[in-house]
């Protein structure tokens, strides 16, 4: 059977009517398709999760700003469409049964919709300040550039706001340091090679010690530990 | 840590006999308390004097190494001392780190539920308002500013909602891995309905909903592993 020559698709959503005109078929309903999965309401959001839960976890994948965006715009849509059902309701009043009905659950969608959308959007931003509070454990004050990049404005505020409130709590407690000790201690001294340059007198715990690249020492666990975070030490374990 | 008898924290006493409060240090305590706040899913009450008799036993013990280290002592005895303190201080910090992470999991539900509130020490108290302020405004500036009025909370999905509807909570059915303590009876463990007692007898282990056995934590007659 030969394919029809001509595809007229007409698609009608909310209040937009477009009509396609396609020679190929394949090329049409691919076509179709992706002008549906562009319209759904609530996929756009659910796009931002998964690429949430698919990074690895602990990790952080860039602050996706874009389809940001566009959920918000898409729930701004749902607030002018509803507020238009809800005032055509009141002007009409009772009048006719069978569109008063279509209008309210067109206003019950709308507002499901968003609330769908709300609640993917604040899983979002709450999942990742779950992560960037984790990191707070970390990294001190100073995030590494690489992770930066990833966070939006508002989530480096909050990771700098948060680990002065983290600090602050230790402060409280007489300077209690929490951030180490992460691993239940073993030996109290551990060998360690220097992974970068940290300097040549370096005075610590116990000794005056030279941090040269490369070094191979015997340090106190608590001395190291903080090194070893910021990726300055490793552990050497025989 | 060999020294300091404990002299009953609030959540272990009236339960023990007087012959096993001699015989329990501050280091089981403290050994005791962080296993349960590691295991449990929602943040049990602060033991404050313990946490305080812990730091200052750590402090003595420090100005003891001092000490031998002025005087020469044998390394080897130093080293075990040192040992000591080491660990104490990993059990200690481990204790605050995890209360902390619970805190900012669950800070909203802490702070709406007065029994949870009471449990935290005044610091953490203060850590929680601050993480709380902190998080609402990240929320706030990303999300909620910029919907209309009625889908601003943070804590409902919009004001149709008659409860707090977005506000993640502990996992109180959660099964946890305990273990008695004393001779218990029958305990009726689940809330099934069904004639179910479990006969529990002292040390033996078992897998149970967290729910069920919490007032038994709370008194210090299980231990969660």
């Amino acid at each position: 059977m030969s394919k029809p020559k001509h595809n007229f698709v007409v698609s009608q959503l909310g209040h937009e009517t477009k009509i396609y005109k396609f020679y190929d078929h394949e090329q049409c309903t691919s076509q179709l398709r992706d002008y549906l999965n562009s319209k759904m309401y609530g996929r756009k959001a659910s796009q931002l999760l998964k690429e949430f839960v698919n990074s690895e976890s602990g990790q952080l994948t860039g602050f996706n700003n874009d389809v940001f965006a566009e959920v918000i715009e898409e729930c701004n849509g749902h607030v002018l469409q509803l507020e238009a059902l809800l005032r055509k309701k009141q002007v009409e009043g009772s009048s006719d049964q069978t569109s008063k009905n279509a209008d309210h659950f067109g206003a019950l969608i709308h507002h499901l919709s968003f609330v769908r959308n709300k609640r993917c959007l604040m899983a979002y931003v709450y999942n990742r300040a779950e992560v960037i509070q984790n990191l707070g454990w970390t990294f001190k004050r100073d995030l590494p550039d690489a992770i930066k990049e990833k966070l939006s404005s508002s989530e480096k505020e909050y990771f700098e706001k948060h680990s002065a409130t983290l600090q602050s709590y230790m402060s409280d407690l007489n300077d209690l340091d929490l951030a180490i000790d992460m691993v239940p201690p073993k030996d109290p001294y551990i060998k360690v090679r220097v992974l970068e340059e940290i300097g040549n007198e370096v005075v610590l715990s116990d000794q005056v010690a030279n941090l040269a690249m490369h070094a191979i020492l015997f340090l106190k666990r608590n001395d190291a530990e903080s090194y070893i975070s910021q990726g300055k030490m490793e552990e050497l374990t025989s | 840590m060999e020294s300091g008898s404990g002299d009953g924290t609030g959540g272990f006493s009236g339960v023990d006999d007087y012959e096993t409060l001699i015989s329990t240090t501050d280091a089981d305590l403290l050994k005791r308390s962080w296993r349960n706040e590691k295991a449990a899913p929602e943040i049990l009450q602060f033991q404050s004097s313990l946490v305080q008799r812990s730091r200052e036993q750590i402090q003595l013990m420090e100005e003891t190494v001092e000490e031998l280290v002025t005087n020469d002592e044998d390394p080897l005895t130093i080293s075990l001392y040192q040992m000591d303190i080491d660990r104490t201080m990993f059990l200690l910090r481990s204790y605050l780190r995890t209360r902390l992470q619970k805190i900012e999991k669950f800070m909203f539900h802490i702070q709406k539920t007065a029994d949870l509130w009471t449990r935290l020490s005044r610091q953490e108290q203060k850590f929680a308002k601050r993480s709380i302020e902190d998080m609402k405004q990240h929320l706030e500036q990303s999300v909620l500013s910029k919907f209309p009025e009625r889908y601003q909370s943070h804590l409902k999905q919009s004001v149709i909602s008659e409860e707090d509807d977005m506000v993640p909570e502990p996992k109180l059915d959660a099964f946890v891995i305990c273990r008695t303590r004393k001779f218990l009876g029958a305990l009726p463990v689940d809330d099934s309905g069904e004639e179910n007692p479990l006969d529990m007898y002292a040390g033996d282990i078992y897998a149970l909903r967290y729910k069920s056995i919490k007032p038994l934590i709370e008194s210090g007659q299980l231990d969660l592993v």
